[in-house]
């Protein structure tokens, strides 16, 4: 079995398109969660090797979610995907630990791309 | 990737995200230092340009970007939140709405937004670039103040809905009531069937399927209710464009909006609560000038509260305006010739008030722009009967007017009193019947020389069902014969029939045309032994 996804975006379209893209690219969709809470509850259950994070929900502020998300699993890897382009979030995203950036609108191909760039 | 797999989700989460975007500015008008709204409401815009991008829906994209924009300076405090960004931002709101919907059709252009994205671009508070807005109210002043102290928000969590929740298409569900209630008058049938020709043999499982049945169509009930938030969500935008527009002031308070009603119900009652409102606004409230002269507060209030009790719900528009004036209600409809100067002379205030609703009482000619699009109190009060449910309307002049809607929970499937009245089996809603009673040929007194007796101590007026649905008077009545006491807007009517079958559960169904048209007649049903019933609505007969 392939790494195991976790999809944090308020959008359910958002999360179904990311699904999509990655079935049958041997990446196993384990949880998803719509808000900041759900993400930790999840996280905590799931326990995912990858979690793709929207930076901007409707109870919390995408960096202070990375900030809590790696302190509970510093191994898990995190891809950040917004479409906010200022450069100083992406920044600080790394900053803070993540993986990885998918910048929305995104391509599968770009997608299956980032992924796979981390499980090198 | 094939996208158009998404474009339904696309559609229906976008027309969420836009609800609340709508929502949010008119409750951020109220109090514009609201932070966490601002914040809400770009995080909405934010999520439908990053979706419409996802969906190559490049005007989408386009219009939700200066939004995200401008609202961003927002957020940076480079601008104050003010009317005229309101005007702009619910104009975006507007014409967002619009181009989901020709995503969604897949019919017509998308329409050209150079101009309101253009205005979007260059907006500096103050001169707004949008043309022909009204100044804002002075009193936008004083809500500044007011706001000044943060009043809690209802923050809506989202409910987990990954996993535990499905989203099912609504006609699923009305196809789930529809078994449903085919399956209660079929065993009905079976029970009937059952007594005729195996004697006891088959009481007991007969009686489990009627508790499973029973069940069944709860749970089928329950997964088609939805919140009165969902009709009402629109309503606080409706009633500040409305004031807007005419320079009064309206507060809209909506209370029990966590109360649930059957999602046919909801659908049907939202277009003529809007007419309630519209009404309220256009013909109720007074100016501000007006309100302060006669003591009141300067701006007024309306509010709506949903209050359930049993099986019925009661949604009760008032409104702190001027009121309705049963003498000026009864002299137009003697002008139009509604009723007769003798008739007027017998009806109470109540009974006066309640001619607004008469067809023919507001016609197209007279009602202004913002008051009666093609339906009338006359409308409103058919969709309440259609419903199973009743209006009334209480005003006190000067004070302010109610309109208390009484509706049915749940569509379809009612208990009714079937009754015989010539060829035909006839079902009362037996929410509607307020009691039965048989009357012996010294009951029936005249008075005024209508035929009434008397209940309670005052006098019914007796009608006879038969003659009403065009049916042969029975010869040679007995000593005794039943009526149906049946009331609404404060008058009982006692109808006269030929037999009461009793009580049963009936699966309502509309009635096709040429039936539907029918007055008094809200449907059909069929009952155990495969009698077609009508289902009437007493007051329209009445």
């Amino acid at each position: 079995m392939g790494a195991t996804v976790m999809i944090v975006d308020d959008a359910i379209f958002m999360r179904s398109i990311l699904r999509g893209i990655m079935k049958d690219k041997g990446f196993t969709v384990v949880a998803e969660a719509g808000s900041g809470i759900e993400a930790m509850k999840n996280l905590r259950t799931h326990n995912p090797d990858i979690i793709i994070l929207d930076i901007i929900l409707p109870d919390a502020n995408g960096l202070d979610l990375l900030e809590s998300i790696l302190k509970a699993r510093p191994q898990v890897k995190v891809v950040v995907c917004s479409s906010l382009v200022q450069e100083q979030i992406v920044k600080k995203a790394m900053d803070y630990g993540a993986k990885g950036f998918i910048q929305k609108p995104f391509t599968p191909e770009k997608v299956i791309e980032v992924l796979q760039g981390l499980e090198a | 990737m094939d996208m158009s797999q998404y474009r339904d989700l696309f559609v229906s989460e976008s027309r969420g995200h836009l609800s609340a975007f709508n929502e949010l500015i008119v409750q951020l008008e109220e109090n514009v230092s609201d932070r966490a709204a601002v914040d809400e409401i770009f995080r909405h815009a934010h999520s439908l340009k990053g979706m419409a991008a996802t969906m190559q829906f490049e005007a989408i994209t386009a219009l939700a970007h200066r939004m995200e924009d401008l609202l961003s300076r927002v957020r940076n405090d480079e601008f104050a939140f003010s009317a005229d960004m309101a005007d702009l931002l619910l104009e975006g709101g507007d014409l967002l709405s619009g181009m989901v919907s020709i995503i969604e059709t897949g019919e017509g252009q998308q329409p050209d937004a150079s101009d309101l994205i253009e205005r979007l671009t260059t907006f500096t508070p103050g001169s707004t670039g949008s043309k022909n807005r009204p100044a804002p109210p002075v009193a936008d002043a004083n809500r500044v103040e007011i706001a000044t102290d943060t009043p809690h928000r209802n923050h809506q969590f989202r409910q987990s809905d990954s996993f535990k929740s499905v989203r099912v298409k609504t006609e699923i569900l009305d196809r789930l009531v529809n078994i449903t209630g085919e399956l209660i008058t079929t065993r009905h049938r079976l029970s009937d069937q059952a007594r005729r020709h195996t004697g006891a043999a088959l009481d007991e499982p007969l009686h489990q399927l009627s508790a499973l049945l029973r069940e069944l169509r709860d749970e089928v009930f329950q997964a088609r209710m939805l919140p009165f938030a969902f009709a009402a969500e629109r309503f606080p935008r409706l009633v500040r464009d409305l004031a807007r527009k005419q320079g009064k002031e309206v507060a809209l308070q909506i209370e029990g909006k966590e109360i649930e009603l059957d999602r046919g119900i909801l659908e049907e009652i939202t277009e003529p609560l809007v007419h309630i409102l519209r009404n309220a606004v256009d013909h109720g409230m007074e100016s501000p000038a007006d309100r302060v002269a006669m003591g009141k507060s300067h701006g007024g209030t309306i509010a709506i509260t949903v209050v359930r009790d049993k099986d019925h719900v009661d949604i009760t528009v008032s409104d702190d305006g001027r009121g309705i004036d049963p003498v000026r209600i009864a002299a137009k409809a003697i002008e139009k010739g509604i009723i007769a100067p003798e008739q007027a002379r017998r009806l109470s205030p109540q009974a006066a008030l309640m001619l607004v609703c008469a067809p023919g009482f507001s016609t197209a000619a007279e009602v202004s722009d913002v008051s009666g699009r093609g339906v009338g109190m006359d409308a409103v009060k058919t969709a309440a009967h259609a419903l199973g449910g009743t209006l009334v309307i209480e005003s006190e002049i000067g004070r302010g007017s109610r309109f208390i809607l009484r509706l049915p929970i749940t569509v379809s499937i009612i208990h009714a009193l079937l009754v015989e009245c010539g060829t035909l089996t006839v079902a009362f809603p037996v929410n509607a019947v307020a009691r039965t009673i048989e009357l012996k040929r010294a009951d029936i007194l005249e008075d005024n020389g209508r035929k009434v007796f008397a209940l309670d101590g005052r006098h019914v007026p007796i009608k006879s069902l038969n003659r009403l649905l065009g049916q042969k008077i029975s010869p040679g009545l007995g000593p005794i014969v039943p009526a149906v006491v049946t009331e609404t807007g404060g008058s009982a009517v006692g109808m006269v029939t030929d037999r009461l079958l009793g009580q049963q559960e009936i699966f309502v169904k509309p009635l096709g045309i040429p039936l539907g048209r029918l007055k008094g007649l809200t449907g059909g049903a069929i009952t155990g032994d495969g009698r077609i019933v009508f289902v009437v609505d007493a007051s329209a007969l009445a």
